[in-house]
């Protein structure tokens, strides 16, 4: 049998891959360029009911070159480390070339933060073994009412390294692991699908893992119940996060003509109420997007974007900032080889520092709806000021489940909503939305018309 | 051995004859070598004021099937040496002679950048960005090859203008049309009805397309039907709708997004009718869900070499029927009729669909009156199906605006084209 890639194999790679770039980039006329190559091996499993279905073994590499010879911009990326690649990326990276300004931050701007060394590759076979704990916490917490039907794990490795024409270089390598979890409900025809980002494979708890999933599978075996008019809500971490990720455009850079951030704030000059801070971790080991430096070489930080429901800062790369005037403070997202640093949270989190458990959460309100899942996008016009979520959930009097509500929507004015955020909770879960990875948590909101 | 003489073939045909040659004496057994899936991609965007970028990517993916699973290896390269390693993962190295360069390299067709580029610059909205994307696959199988032709797209998004996006072939005749009307603004005061209505709804201008694609292409796609998770599993027969519907899945329209002329695991193209006069009478299935489903495959689609192929819908397409959408309209005593849908989903624990209505108008006495705000509209998948009124509409119309697919996160190209359809009753969120 040959040998295949093996994670310690990708740092020579990527390295071989750069200094062919490099050498093709040093003799054209190209005055600054930038070179990021990627490598990645990953590990798919699919088991249904217990059995193993599918794995599925990905390893991926490529390169992604941007230039400017002065006036001129360009950027092209090629699948491959192997020279040809190289030479491929270089050559469409010029005949691409448009005219425009330098889109790469200047070497004064770049830096390195120490992050802490990650997880290993897990062992081969540790999906299979942690869906068979996973499937017994969960028949064993829901007293056989839940069974775990399908789940895929993935696991994978990645390296990368940027370089740039001024000799400057960064370099990652980190182990990543996510779970897609499918449960069949008994009395009920459907399933509950939940995605569980694994921080730390080796510290997978599969009861917790279980609970996080039944507590809320368990809620739509209740009959159905709804209601309208003006009550508190709760939000799950998975509905906090859609409205999240609804609203994080407003702390992308823009110019002012098109901000649509003053106009939702209130009189006191606040988007939301004092309970809402919300960051950009980069820096943080254990959120999905973690490295030493943005997407283009800017220092790894966290980002204050809202303080206890004051805006602070902007999201750009270092294009988007130069061009809204705005501080370049390391807002370049890069996930692939295939795209060019853009503007983007990498880890949009709520800060739970001060926020309260889930469980006195569900607790603080005599009559709530409490949404359990996003039934479609959280959307947010965020010109006019308006939001609509649409979501299932259960209604609670007194802390007792008095009834599952399949389909309700919530909408009106989303400056009234975020500024009726009494709480939040210390359960911070991340999920993977439309605007990238966002971490949440439970939010209590006051007094919210619920319709339908 | 299949080789058919492309013009356009980005992959060998003589080097492809070698591999698949190489391919047969592959081990028949434990595990059994299933197919090579070999592909290459371009995509090209453009965004008023950044550079433009280009990404071109090529790989494979070898499948083996051992007695309960399936094994797949990917890894980036099309090369000889890449797809022998590929292919060497259970049997001894194949010796394979170098893949000579491409015939035809992928290119966007001349003056598509600058193009682009006038659109970009047109809307001024760093957020509005356009892509052309296309792509060329062979699937090498132990005694054949077929390669694999899907028509170029142009895909624009813009966060600008509440976040609408189109999809759309290259050079379709009402390509311009498409892109004005995405650009135009909403209307400054829209109606809301109130949350709760019970209203019959009118889909026209290719919504109703939309509309089916949730309601029945989706959930006739095979690995649903399997493991019983489609509310319209074991309905095979069964009249849905009272309206006399013929509902095909056609991945030989061209000039639908979703179009190709092989799948993605080597099987011909061909119509599938999902409702024959409303009765469910069809599967999409791969190769792996066909075996259980006791049907022909033909709809194994790949989101890229990365991906496994699963059975997914390609382009669904409804005929004319012989009403005047005019005169359905001005049957109307009051109602809604939806010009444009943003969004539409099935909830996989209760069964009920959930579409976002982004344009469209209230209808009184027969006529459009005001213009309605942006609404959501649900009802169980069987209960609208039910309400589906027995009127056809005679302007079969392609949807520009949802063709871009996503199931369980992976996207991939899809289109329809329906004629105007009336459900009985939907209830507004």
């Amino acid at each position: 049998m040959p040998s295949h890639s093996r994670p310690d194999d990708l740092p020579a790679k990527l390295s071989r891959a750069i200094e062919a770039c490099g050498g093709r980039l040093s003799t054209g006329e190209a005055k600054r360029w930038e070179v990021f190559a990627k490598s990645s091996l990953t590990r798919e499993t699919e088991l249904i009911d217990g059995r193993l279905r599918r794995t599925v073994q990905i390893e991926e590499s490529g390169v992604g070159v941007r230039i400017w010879d002065g006036a001129r911009a360009g950027f092209a990326a090629i699948s491959g480390l192997d020279g040809s690649a190289a030479r491929s990326a270089v050559a469409a990276a010029r005949a691409g070339a448009a005219p425009g300004p330098d889109p790469m931050p200047p070497q004064r701007l770049l830096g390195l933060t120490a992050i802490p060394p990650g997880p290993r590759m897990p062992p081969r076979g540790w999906a299979q073994h942690v869906t068979g704990e996973l499937a017994i916490a969960i028949a064993s917490m829901s007293n056989g009412s839940l069974r775990l039907g399908r789940t895929v794990v993935q696991e994978g490795h990645y390296a990368w390294q940027l370089c740039t024409a001024d000799d400057w270089s960064a370099d990652h390598h980190r182990t990543v692991a996510s779970m897609l979890v499918e449960v069949l409900i008994s009395d009920r025809p459907g399933i509950w699908r939940e995605w569980i980002h694994i921080a730390d494979p080796e510290s997978f708890a599969a009861e917790a893992v279980a609970a996080r999933i039944g507590n809320r599978a368990l809620l739509t075996r209740h009959r159905i119940a709804t209601d309208q008019g003006l009550h508190d809500l709760i939000l799950h971490p998975e509905v906090s996060s859609q409205l999240l990720a609804a609203i994080s455009p407003l702390f992308l850079a823009c110019p002012d003509d098109r901000d649509p951030l003053p106009g939702l704030l209130g009189p006191d000059g606040l988007l939301s109420a004092y309970a809402l801070t919300l960051v950009d971790d980069r820096s943080d080991p254990m959120a999905p997007v973690v490295g030493p430096c943005d997407g283009e070489g800017l220092p790894a930080r966290r980002t204050l974007l809202l303080e206890e429901g004051a805006p602070r800062h902007r999201i750009a790369n270092f294009a988007d900032a130069r061009r809204f005037d705005e501080t370049p403070r390391g807002g370049a997202v890069r996930l692939s080889y295939r795209d060019r640093p853009s503007s983007g949270p990498a880890n949009l989190r709520v800060l739970t520092d001060d926020g309260m458990a889930a469980g006195e959460l569900l607790s603080a309100s005599d009559r709530a709806l409490y949404l359990l899942r996003p039934l479609a996008t959280v959307t947010a016009d965020l010109g006019n000021g308006t939001y609509s979520l649409i979501a299932s959930g259960v209604w609670l009097d007194r802390q007792r489940v008095r009834g599952w509500h399949p389909v309700v929507e919530l909408s009106g004015s989303l400056g009234t909503l975020l500024r009726r955020i009494d709480a939040v909770g210390t359960d911070l879960c991340w999920f993977q939305t439309a605007h990238g990875f966002v971490g949440a948590s439970t939010l209590l909101v006051r007094q919210q018309p619920v319709v339908g | 051995m299949t080789s058919p003489s492309h013009s356009s073939a980005v992959f060998d045909p003589a080097w492809l004859d070698d591999l698949a040659d190489g391919c047969r004496r592959l081990p028949g057994s434990h595990p059994r070598f299933e197919d090579l899936f070999l592909e290459r991609r371009l995509e090209i965007r453009v965004a008023a004021g950044s550079e433009v970028a280009s990404c071109r990517v090529d790989g494979g993916a070898a499948r083996w099937r051992f007695p309960s699973r399936w094994a797949i290896h990917a890894a980036t390269g099309v090369s000889s040496s890449a797809v022998a390693e590929l292919v060497s993962r259970y049997a001894d190295r194949l010796e394979l002679p170098p893949s000579p360069p491409p015939a035809v390299d992928l290119n966007p067709p001349p003056g598509w950048v600058d193009w682009a580029r006038e659109i970009a610059e047109r809307t001024a909205d760093h957020n509005t960005v356009i892509r052309f994307l296309t792509r060329r696959a062979v699937v090498v199988r132990r005694d054949s090859w077929r390669q694999v032709t899907s028509p170029p797209l142009v895909r624009l998004e813009s966060r600008n203008i509440g976040s609408t996006a189109l999809l759309a072939v290259w050079g379709h005749p009402r390509l311009g049309d498409w892109i004005r009307a995405v650009f135009e603004p909403p209307p400054a005061r829209g109606w809301s009805p109130s949350p709760g209505l019970q209203t019959p709804v009118i889909f026209t201008e290719g919504t109703a397309g939309a509309l089916l694609h949730e309601l029945v292409g989706h959930l006739v796609e095979g690995d649903l039907i399997a493991n019983g998770r489609s509310p319209l599993a074991g309905l095979g027969g069964a009249n849905l709708t009272e309206a006399a519907i013929d509902l095909t899945d056609d991945p030989r329209r061209t000039d639908l997004p979703g179009a190709f002329d092989c799948d993605d695991e080597g099987i011909s193209a061909k119509a599938v009718t999902l409702m024959r006069g409303g009765r469910l009478c069809g599967l999409l299935c791969d190769r792996e869900t066909a075996e259980v489903c006791e049907v022909a495959p033909g709809r194994g689609r790949r989101a890229d070499w990365r991906h496994p192929p699963v059975p997914r819908l390609s382009n669904l397409v409804i005929p004319a029927g012989s009403a005047s959408p005019a005169a359905m309209e001005a049957d109307l005593s009051h109602g809604i009729v939806v010009t444009r849908l943003s969004g539409a989903t099935v909830d996989p624990v209760s069964s009920r669909t959930v579409l976002r209505v982004e344009r469209g108008f209230e209808i009184r006495n027969g006529r459009r009156r005001r213009p309605l705000a942006p609404l959501e509209l649900t009802g169980g998948v069987t209960e609208i199906l039910a309400a589906i009124d027995p009127d056809v509409g005679d302007d079969p119309s392609p949807d520009w605006r949802l063709g871009w697919c996503v199931k369980d996160g992976l996207p991939l190209p899809t289109g329809s084209e329906a004629p105007t359809l009336m459900v009985r009753r939907l209830e507004v969120l």
